[in-house]
């Protein structure tokens, strides 16, 4: 087998493998509250990519060059193993923005219909009620005498499940 | 958000969420997260759908939900800063409503 000329290791697979761990990684960004989280998204699907070049010059390298790089099948097992971590970050970014537009929301500037809606104890709560006094809602003491609150942040979330 | 409710209040801007979910499980919620904000139930999306940030068939079991939005109101209902993120992993932070809440006048 030796014929005096040393094979070259493929590294190219461990890059990919490497990229690949990172790019899933990243989602643990959007459990710990780090800034710029829309970056990061994109981040972790361009980790992705470069994971998927590194894979695809592997298995080139591995196949197309077996006599100066070694490793055909330590090279298919990484391929393998790294597209699991790859796909899932890439199928992440994919089902992460399966969301409706906002434009026909109201925008900045516009004034929002108002509503009555039940809070947690059942009792119907509107809108002018909010932005009216500091309710029975919030326990604490208002500070500083503010007891009527600037302005209301209404916060829509997609439910507890 | 519940531990920046603080800074919340002394900004003048009184936090409140709202979902389709009813309000026993909104006060499980709140119970076991230990939130004290008003929490409140839209369960047929009436309030979602008007302001046009409904996820038609969004949830688990494919009932309408809203779409992730934030919007700071003013005391004479005019939106003074929205949020409406395009990735459900990427929610606005207390951080950003903060600023947002202490540019109010």
């Amino acid at each position: 087998m030796p014929d005096g000329t040393q094979r070259r290791s493929n590294v190219a697979p461990w890059w990919g493998l490497l990229f690949a761990i990172v790019a899933l990684g990243c989602n643990a960004a959007f459990f710990v509250g780090v800034p710029f989280q829309a970056a990061v998204t994109w981040l972790s699907l361009l980790f992705a990519a470069v994971a998927l070049i590194f894979l695809v010059t592997g298995l080139k390298r591995a196949f197309r060059q077996p006599e100066v790089y070694r490793g055909k099948v330590l090279t298919v097992v990484l391929t393998v193993i790294s597209l699991l971590p790859a796909g899932l970050s890439a199928l992440g970014f994919v089902g992460a923005r399966k969301l409706p537009g906002a434009t026909e929301a109201p925008q900045v500037g516009q004034k929002l219909p108002d509503f009555t809606l039940a809070d947690t104890s059942g009792k119907p709560v509107s809108l002018d009620q909010l932005l009216a006094n500091s309710s029975s809602a919030s326990p604490r003491p208002p500070s500083s005498g503010a007891q009527t609150p600037k302005a209301v942040l209404l916060i829509f979330y997609r439910g507890y499940w | 958000m519940e531990n920046r409710l603080a800074d919340f209040e002394a900004a003048g801007v009184r936090p409140v969420a709202i979902s389709v979910d009813g309000p026993e499980l909104s006060r499980d919620l709140a119970r076991k997260a230990g939130y004290t904000f008003p929490i409140l139930s839209d369960p047929d999306a009436v309030v979602i759908r008007r302001y046009h940030i409904l996820h038609t068939a969004g949830g688990p079991d494919g009932h309408d939900i809203a779409r992730p939005a934030e919007f700071l109101v003013d005391s004479s209902k005019i939106v003074q800063w929205t949020n409406f993120t395009e990735d459900l992993r990427v929610r606005a932070r207390a951080d950003e409503m903060l600023v947002a809440a202490r540019k109010l006048r």
